[in-house]
């Protein structure tokens, strides 16, 4: 983690990072089961490293696995909500 | 013409203005530069001294090696001005005057947060900085985020429009970053 990145995102340094309390946090880490969630402004912390997520994209649950590197960024910046455009040809009218 | 870190300076520019040819100085960065080195405001490029020219290559070369800043401490509000007839040798400092004891090395305020510490001193300028944006741009690349993302495909990061424009983004977004 970079540890200026709370100070560098803007925020304030006393509130700390913006976090989600997940409940089955533990259970997750034991078992090994995605935690289905729709918080992808919760910031990553050093005790999620090696937690599955399954975080919401706007459409369906995007499967994020957290490595180390990822610590200190938020959860919704590896579930993209973007759609590659592709043309497709359509002839009915 | 001068030559300073491998950049050539206009000799009719302003000094603070000159350096900002080099990437990572800016018109503040510049200006502060000027500062610490006793360069006035005015000085155009072509009336540096010889002792100024070295003194800025030495510091663009390694703003990291640059002895600290002796912190000069003011005269407090009760300080009386003795009269300009007083001689040296009566003042009670005078032994400080007339032989000045070499600057004592003080402890640098550590930099924490953003806070703290010489600004000037971590400046990181050219290829150094380049290096830096690229490992920044690299790691954001390799843990999968939009903002790497965005950089692969030479597109705004930050939630610009791109149904026209998105020029800058276009010319400098890559994962090798250059400019």
């Amino acid at each position: 983690m970079i540890p200026s990145l709370v100070v560098r995102s803007g925020r304030s340094a006393w509130k700390g990072p913006f976090f989600v309390q997940f409940p089955n946090l533990r259970e997750a880490k034991i078992n090994n089961i995605p935690i289905k969630t729709q918080a992808r402004a919760c910031t990553i912390l050093p005790d999620f490293v090696g937690l599955r997520f399954m975080v919401h994209n706007g459409k369906d649950y995007v499967p994020v696995i957290v490595t180390q590197d990822m610590v200190g960024h938020k959860l919704g910046e590896f579930a993209h909500t973007r759609k590659k455009f592709s043309y497709k040809f359509s002839r009915n009218k | 013409m001068v030559f300073i870190f491998g950049k050539q300076l206009a000799d009719k520019l302003y000094t603070r203005m000159a350096l900002t040819q080099f990437y990572g100085i800016g018109a503040h960065t510049a200006h502060r530069i000027c500062a610490r080195l006793s360069i006035h405001d005015t000085c155009r490029v072509r009336n540096l001294t010889p002792y100024q020219i070295t003194a800025l290559t030495a510091f663009l070369s390694g703003p990291t090696n640059q002895p600290q800043v002796v912190h000069q401490p003011l005269a407090k509000h009760t300080y009386k001005i003795p009269a300009a007839s007083t001689s040296i040798r009566s003042l009670p400092h005078a032994a400080a005057l007339l032989n000045p004891p070499p600057p004592a090395p003080t402890e640098e305020p550590a930099y924490v947060n953003g806070r703290g510490g010489d600004p000037l001193r971590r400046l990181k300028i050219e290829n150094d900085l380049r290096r830096d944006v690229r490992e920044n741009i690299a790691h954001q690349r390799m843990i999968g985020s939009y903002v790497g993302k965005r950089h692969a495909m030479h597109m705004p990061v930050r939630g610009q429009n791109t149904r026209n424009n998105a020029k800058t983004a276009r010319k400098f977004n890559r994962v090798e970053r250059w400019g």
